[in-house]
């Protein structure tokens, strides 16, 4: 007889059964979800306003999605439910409303590029210029914005150092990555040993930061707008607003942005 | 322990591959101190993404267990071709990379799939939504169980399945009291493997059921994830989860086994 083997069968396909319930149930709470899709570069601003958010409003509950803003693009296109979405750059929201899938948009904050090395500084990289030493250079790709900013970072830099600095530089990446925090993440973990990523992404005593020359710099427009198709509307538009309040401008300060509405051109 | 066969030769020639499999899982351990790994797991992604990986990995065995079965059963029972075709097709998710697989699993039922506006009329909006963490740890490991369960199947001896239907069992009756008792070990291990890989799932889950803290960010997610705003707290993450998957395939390895001794002690009799 084979009784206890079957018994113990019957009792894993319930513990199962049980288990595939459990997989599909609801989230518990009253409160109202608010779905916020940003990029990546915003991870530390949007923790931060999450919090003081939820403190003002209780009622709602804020669920951020960090990813680089063509990832996040390709999501909403795909119907991915957010309520809002903040993108470094003008392309992926003008795509998105060019489709209908988003219901207006405005800037909100300014951010700049920065040059990382690691503390230790393998290749010994002072300068925007020394980026031509660098063996393992890391940048992100060219659809996401930091990646796009880069490059119009190189072509500028090559008006003063010669033609040949772009593809020279470029000659030396060995990584394209997604978004802004992957690219840090690569000189934090030692594998490069330089990277260009926004001003607000340095983390003292993590990375170090050589700043680019002015005339080399970009000026990256974060833009962020609320999905026609938003679950909750009115959340939506209460975290527009906190985003522009004094507070939500405080803390972009802080975080090393430039805040408001109306961007110096 | 045995003597491995062919010498002391083969075991230098062995050594690499167990260095390249264990020295990365050595050089993960050793990587954080047990505070480190206290602090990844106080971490605010950690413990949501455990229960949801919890969750949705069991959620999804279960599924491949009971739709996987009759598949199993019926590649290795069935004559004729079909059944070759079919086995070769039930290889498509391990050769085909998951990242593929998530692309399909959008265009079969994203908004612009072949059936997303279907299910879209009918109320039904599947990607990024916790189910679709489970289709697509289904679609990648359920061929590891229908694997192990048909090869368990073929193994039967016939003349006991044909001996219990002579005693009065119904189809359904010598399957599930003979055929499934005696191939549970397979079954077991089958089930193990699937479990395993849905674990690890990644890239078909990135795909399409995307990133989102508590419904769809899974514990590998959670690491790709942590690597965006502190690179310790994902590697205390990813030591955590080696831990589970470890503590994991110790029963999983040993469960089979004991099982099939368990089998055999009630076929031998006492002895």
């Amino acid at each position: 007889m084979t009784s206890s083997v079957r018994a113990a069968f019957a009792n894993c396909l319930r513990l199962l059964a049980a288990a595939a319930v459990a997989g599909c149930g609801g989230d518990g709470g009253g409160r109202k979800p608010l779905r916020v899709f940003a990029a990546s570069s915003l991870t530390d601003a949007f923790r931060e306003m999450e919090t003081a958010f939820e403190a003002e409003y209780p009622d709602t509950d804020v669920g951020l999605v960090f990813a680089g803003s063509q990832v996040l693009r390709f999501q909403i296109e795909q119907g991915a439910g957010a309520d809002i979405f903040a993108s470094a750059d003008r392309t992926h929201l003008e795509s998105l409303a060019g489709a209908g899938l988003l219901s207006g948009y405005r800037h909100f904050a300014g951010n700049e590029l920065a040059l990382i090395v690691p503390p230790a500084n393998p290749a010994g990289i002072g300068s925007f210029a020394d980026l031509r030493r660098a063996e393992r250079l890391v940048i992100g790709t060219e659809h996401v914005p930091v990646g796009a900013y880069t490059r119009e970072a190189l072509r500028r830099a090559g008006r003063r150092l010669g033609k040949e600095f772009e593809s020279a530089v470029l000659s030396r990446v060995v990584s394209q990555e997604s978004n802004a925090r992957l690219v840090r993440a690569k000189v934090e973990l030692g594998v490069a040993d330089a990277a260009i990523v926004y001003r607000t992404d340095v983390a003292p005593g993590r990375v170090h930061a050589i700043p680019l020359p002015p005339e080399a710099n970009v000026r990256a427009k974060y833009l962020i707008g609320t999905v026609a198709d938003a679950a909750n509307p009115e959340g939506a538009a209460r975290w527009l607003g906190f985003v522009a309040s004094a507070t939500g401008r405080e803390i972009l300060e802080r975080r090393g942005f430039v805040a408001g509405a109306a961007p110096p051109q | 322990m045995r003597e491995p066969r062919g010498g002391r030769g083969v075991l230098v020639a062995a050594l690499p591959m167990l260095a390249v499999v264990t020295v990365p899982v050595i050089a993960l351990a050793g990587s954080s101190s047990p505070a480190d790994i206290a602090a990844g797991a106080r971490h605010p992604l950690f413990v949501p993404a455990l229960w949801l990986s919890a969750r949705t990995t069991l959620a999804s065995v279960a599924v491949i267990v009971i739709a996987g079965t009759p598949l199993a059963w019926w590649l290795a029972r069935a004559a004729g071709r079909s059944p070759r075709v079919a086995e070769v097709l039930v290889d498509l998710p391990i050769v085909i990379p998951p990242a593929v697989m998530g692309i399909a699993l959008l265009q079969t039922f994203g908004p612009n799939g072949l059936l997303g506006p279907t299910l879209a009329a009918l109320g039904i909006r599947l990607p990024f939504t916790t189910p679709a963490v489970v289709m697509a740890q289904v679609v990648v490991s359920a061929p590891f169980y229908v694997h192990g369960a048909a090869a368990a199947f073929r193994r039967l001896d016939d003349d006991l399945l044909i001996v219990a239907r002579t005693l009065g069992q119904s189809p359904a009756g010598a399957f599930l009291r003979v055929a499934v008792p005696l191939a549970l070990p397979g079954m077991v291990a089958g089930a193990a493997l699937s479990w395993a890989r849905a674990l690890g799932e990644f890239g078909a889950t990135l795909f399409f059921a995307g990133n989102f803290t508590g419904s769809t960010q899974t514990m590998p997610l959670a690491i790709y994830t942590a690597l965006e705003s502190d690179t310790r707290v994902a590697v205390a993450l990813a030591l955590v989860l080696a831990a589970a998957s470890v503590l994991l395939l110790v029963p999983l390895r040993a469960l089979p086994t004991l099982l099939s001794r368990g089998l055999d002690a009630r076929q031998d009799g006492p002895s």
